[in-house]
């Protein structure tokens, strides 16, 4: 009898455990489930066409209209406008420090300011990263043997020069009217930044021929 | 480069009225439920895929001007976790500049993260921070929210 209510009482806790075991068992994967649920929430997804945009699907957007004005300063503190530059063909490149490309074009940029001195060619450079520090970007600038202004942007100008490209180097090529004849995205042949040079200069005639 | 005779057909969108869109991704992370043993030291995997046709730099790549790689983790309840792991990069020239080496990731890379944890399943939320380049241009530094979960049994 003893034996019979002893047998009874591991029955229960047999069951007992082992539906313990199971609940246990359920809970968890459901808790796993759930965690692995907010994470794939928290993904973010690649899309092809609206994520990354490479700088072969940019599309330029300022060709052909006036050159949004600005005032910026230098590195040494002084006011720049685009206004200043009045009746002259000027390229406006867009760079950042940690951009490669950006740097491997300045030099020709530099180049072509001298080359095209007797157009009045000329180039300012537009740095993005500007929390870098003056510092930085000064030391960078003397690296790459750069002359011509550096100006440091503000979200304004980027807004209304990049929008939502943010792409490095940007590049808008502005005849003497102050109409953007030309605006690339990325690094280009050397021979491709001059003869957009060359174009820019050309397009604008002198206000006696009625411009462009 | 892409002059405006040679417009794509692309889906960029926004325009000078529009708002900033959200920023735009170069990788992805692909989480994934891993197990590990309770109480013992176990590595976990981080697995990352960088978009077709971009590259970003690696965790050591060769300018201290240039933006690493970098895997920011959050203190978890019951999870010691020790330095990040990371691979080796892979070295990459642009066209127009062969003779500069850099060291980037491209296509899918994995980060190891080495972990005590005790037993339960355990979420640790982090950042990593790149910096994506094509061919012919860069972007600026990201941050993509990453959750590492896994089980310690």
């Amino acid at each position: 009898m003893l034996n019979v209510k002893r047998n009874g009482l591991v029955f229960s806790v047999m069951v007992v455990g082992i539906a313990l075991l199971l609940w246990a068992g359920w809970h968890n994967l459901r808790e796993r489930r759930k965690a692995m649920q907010r994470a794939q929430e928290n993904h973010v997804v690649l899309q092809k066409d609206g994520d990354a945009v490479s700088t072969d699907m940019y599309k330029p957007k300022l060709v052909g209209k006036q050159a949004p004005g600005f005032t910026l300063m230098t590195l040494d503190g002084k006011k720049v406008s685009m206004s200043d530059f009045k009746g002259r063909p000027v390229l406006v490149n867009f760079w950042g420090t940690y951009c490669g490309p950006c740097k491997v074009e300045m030099p020709w940029l530099e180049e072509f300011r001298t080359k095209y001195a007797a157009d009045k060619l000329e180039v300012l450079g537009l740095v993005y990263d500007v929390e870098i520090g003056n510092e930085t970007i000064g030391k960078e600038v003397k690296k790459l043997g750069v002359t011509y202004p550096i100006l440091l942007t503000d979200p304004k100008v980027q807004a209304v020069y990049l929008s939502d490209s943010e792409v490095l180097p940007m590049s808008f090529y502005v005849n003497k009217n102050g109409v953007v004849v030309e605006e690339t995205a990325g690094i280009g042949g050397k021979d491709e930044i001059e003869a957009h040079i060359k174009k820019t200069i050309a397009s604008g005639a002198a206000p006696t021929a009625g411009g462009q | 480069m892409l002059p405006a005779s040679q417009v794509a057909n692309a889906q960029q969108v926004g325009n000078l009225d529009t708002p900033a869109p959200k920023p735009k991704s170069f990788v992805v992370y692909a989480a994934e439920q891993q197990n590990v043993a309770a109480e013992k030291r176990s590595v976990l995997e981080l697995h990352f895929r960088v978009a077709d046709g971009f590259h970003v730099n690696s965790h050591t790549p060769k300018s201290e001007l240039l933006i690493p790689t970098q895997i920011t983790l959050q203190p978890a309840a019951g999870v010691k976790a020790e330095a990040v792991q990371y691979p080796a990069g892979t070295s990459y020239s642009f066209s127009f500049d062969p003779t500069e080496k850099l060291d980037v990731y491209s296509g899918a890379f994995t980060v190891k993260l080495p972990v005590v944890a005790d037993a339960g399943t355990h979420t640790v939320d982090g950042t990593l921070r790149y910096q994506a380049c094509d061919h012919a241009a860069c972007y600026p530094p990201r941050s993509l929210p990453i959750q590492v979960i896994f089980t310690a049994q």
